[in-house]
């Protein structure tokens, strides 16, 4: 791990990291390529991200309990690989597992939570929607109480594990207000449809869903839900994640730049020799390091319970912008071999594309930012 | 059956070549900086063995390593792996000693242990590649000893080791206890499972010191004295053999290897 400030993990964490980055340099980066290039999720690492236990890494008593430093190291080692692969442990986690475990019955715990840790059971988190994407509070999916149960109306787009998920968290306008229901994807009426023709996050399943008439059992509320606020507290779990998983992905891309610049000679001597190439290492070499610090502080704030959604905000904004821009600089040192697939830059370039877009956008995570410093909200 | 298993944290192999250096003056390899050390494979493969016939047929598994706090690392490892228990043997007399330290350091410390069948040790360490811990271990204890050992299977009452021989296998029946030191054919070690990260956590690793292992009298001293410790200087030239056929080109670049006693 790229650690030029000499950032001191505990044991436990420098295991976790260790096990993960193992793990994924054996099994997860020989595909990624590949199935980037042909727009698939390499399903095939499902079995074995269950078995190492990194689904629902820190969730207690269902996952392994880790701190929330491991998980964010699980996601900066995941990412390093592919945003695509740290994005579907993300949602089956952060997104899915989390508000099961949070706001759900013990029936609705019991049924679902050891299957997702076991990844027998795929979720998907459905919020955004074709109109509704920074404003989710004009969301256009209903339930209507129905008998004993619920009646679905709506649609739901960009859900990561769209087509592939068992069951679909969706968030959906009630009587009283947005409340989150655990939907079985085999549910009549439901419908998804994979979105294609993406150039970024092409080893993740992105989709539509669609919900015609879909009757829901009484029980598929999670009851614990009360308004808007519970997604986003979701949506704040995941951005955790993601704050570190953009280190992961800038690292990538400064090892696979600084390896080039020292074996790509030019003017007869090697590119690393030029400073034009030394000040662009030095400047993404402190770049990453001010993401890795401000992540590690993230990790240790949630830890202990001190952690405000706002510096989540800051966080996530932050590293992934950090994380594109080290991407482009990273791909000027390669030249023209930077766009290939055969380098890992162009790959986590346009990911990062999605990364500052998704799970709140760089422009409202400013305004979160704005308001909290302010007490000014300048949203609309 | 209960298991002993030897474990070494050894330098990353994967490190890339121009990252090792020796203090040549101090007579030792100097620790690539920001590159953690890591279990040696043949260790990691012998403890997998161990985890599977445990599995298999019940018992402990206990890990066993000589070396500073930062080999606690190790240990943890293990232990997330699936051992039952780690023990670290820290002592700065031992840690400067030879093959025949470690061996003695390791048999007082199974001694200590007290019950077992079966030791299990790799083959040979990545960083020294000498591969006379095993058997010294086996001398010290007055145990058969089987090197280098593919696939162990449990008999009644023994055990059974294939062991790699140059033109194929060779299976031996052992009495237990026995030590065995495992090649990496064994079986890929597993990744510790996160919940296994979160167990050794809270594992307690003992430290024993030469005191408590009774060798603080130097009866563990090394017997090997290190003469020199350097880097072989290594020269590449390239030639390219001409001629305006395949058969010309062939027969110029046999007359060359035959000049250089290569053929």
């Amino acid at each position: 791990m790229l650690n030029y400030f000499d950032v001191e993990l505990s044991d436990e964490e420098r295991l976790v990291q260790r096990t993960t980055r193992d793990w994924i340099d054996a099994e997860a980066m020989p595909l990624i390529a590949e199935c980037f290039e042909a727009g698939q999720f390499p399903a095939q690492l499902i079995p074995r991200l269950a078995e190492l236990g990194l689904l629902g890494a820190s969730l207690p008593k269902y996952g392994a309990g880790l701190p929330y430093s491991c998980y964010g190291l699980i996601c900066q080692e995941l990412e390093r690989c592919d945003t695509g692969l740290r994005s579907f442990v993300s949602v089956q986690s952060s997104l899915c597992m989390y508000p099961i475990y949070t706001f759900g019955t013990e029936e609705q715990k019991e049924r679902y939570l050891p299957k997702m840790v076991r990844g027998e059971l795929i979720a998907c988190f459905g919020l955004t929607e074709p109109d509704h994407g920074s404003d989710p509070s004009s969301m256009e999916t209903r339930v209507e109480p129905d008998g004993d149960g619920w009646v679905l109306n709506g649609t739901k787009m960009w859900i990561t594990n769209g087509t592939i998920a068992d069951l679909a968290i969706i968030w959906a306008r009630s009587p009283d207000g947005i409340r989150g229901f655990a939907v079985e994807t085999d549910t009549p009426g439901f419908s998804a449809r994979e979105v294609h023709h993406k150039l970024s996050l092409r080893a993740s399943v992105t989709a539509e869903l669609h919900f015609q008439d879909v009757r829901l059992p009484g029980s598929a509320i999670l009851p614990g839900t009360t308004g808007l606020g519970s997604a986003l507290k979701c949506l704040n779990e995941a951005r955790f994640g993601i704050a570190w998983g953009t280190v992961g992905a800038a690292m990538a891309c400064f090892e696979s730049a600084l390896e080039y610049s020292k074996i790509r000679p030019q003017f007869g001597k090697p590119i690393a020799g030029f400073q034009l190439t030394q000040l662009k290492l030095a400047d993404m070499l402190t770049a990453i390091t001010q993401g890795q610090l401000l992540a590690l502080q993230l990790g240790r704030l949630k830890d202990s319970g001190r952690l405000r959604p706002v510096q989540v905000s800051v966080a996530k904004r932050a590293n992934s912008m950090m994380a594109l821009e080290v991407a482009r600089t990273a791909r000027t040192i390669l030249g023209g071999n930077g766009i290939s697939l055969e380098h890992p830059i162009f790959r986590h370039m346009v990911n990062l594309e999605t990364v500052i877009t998704y799970e709140g956008t760089h422009e409202i995570h400013s305004l979160v930012i704005g308001q909290d410093l302010t007490g000014l909200a300048a949203y609309s | 059956m209960n298991i002993i298993v030897t474990i070494k944290q050894v330098p990353d192999p994967d490190i890339p070549p121009i990252h090792f250096k020796v203090d040549e003056a101090a007579g030792k390899v100097v620790p690539p900086p920001g590159v953690a050390p890591v279990m040696n494979g043949y260790d990691a493969n012998a403890l997998e063995a161990a985890l599977k016939l445990k599995e298999a047929h019940g018992g402990r598994v206990t890990a066993i390593t000589l070396g500073g706090q930062e080999a606690r690392d190790t240990l943890k490892r293990a232990v997330a792996m699936g051992a039952d228990a780690a023990v670290l043997i820290d002592d700065p007399n031992l840690r400067e000693g030879d093959s025949f330290t470690t061996a003695t350091a390791l048999a007082r410390a199974i001694e200590k242990v007290g019950e077992y069948d079966l030791i299990l040790c790799g083959r040979q360490a990545s960083d020294t590649d000498a591969g006379q811990v095993p058997l010294g271990l086996g001398e010290i204890l007055g145990l058969p000893t089987i090197s280098p050992v593919i696939a162990i299977e449990s008999t009644n009452g023994g055990v059974k080791a294939h062991r790699m021989i140059e033109d194929g296998q060779q299976v031996i029946e052992a009495q237990l206890p026995a030590v065995m030191a495992v090649s990496s054919e064994i079986g890929e070690p597993r990744y510790p499972p996160l919940r296994g990260i979160m167990m050794a956590g809270r594992t307690q690793i003992p430290v024993w010191t030469a005191a408590d292992l009774g060798l603080d009298d130097g009866s563990a001293a090394p017997k090997v004295q290190l003469r020199r410790l350097y880097i072989e200087s290594r020269e590449q030239a390239c030639e390219l053999v001409d001629g305006d056929t395949p058969e010309e080109i062939a027969a110029a670049l046999a007359q060359k290897l035959r000049e250089a006693k290569l053929i």
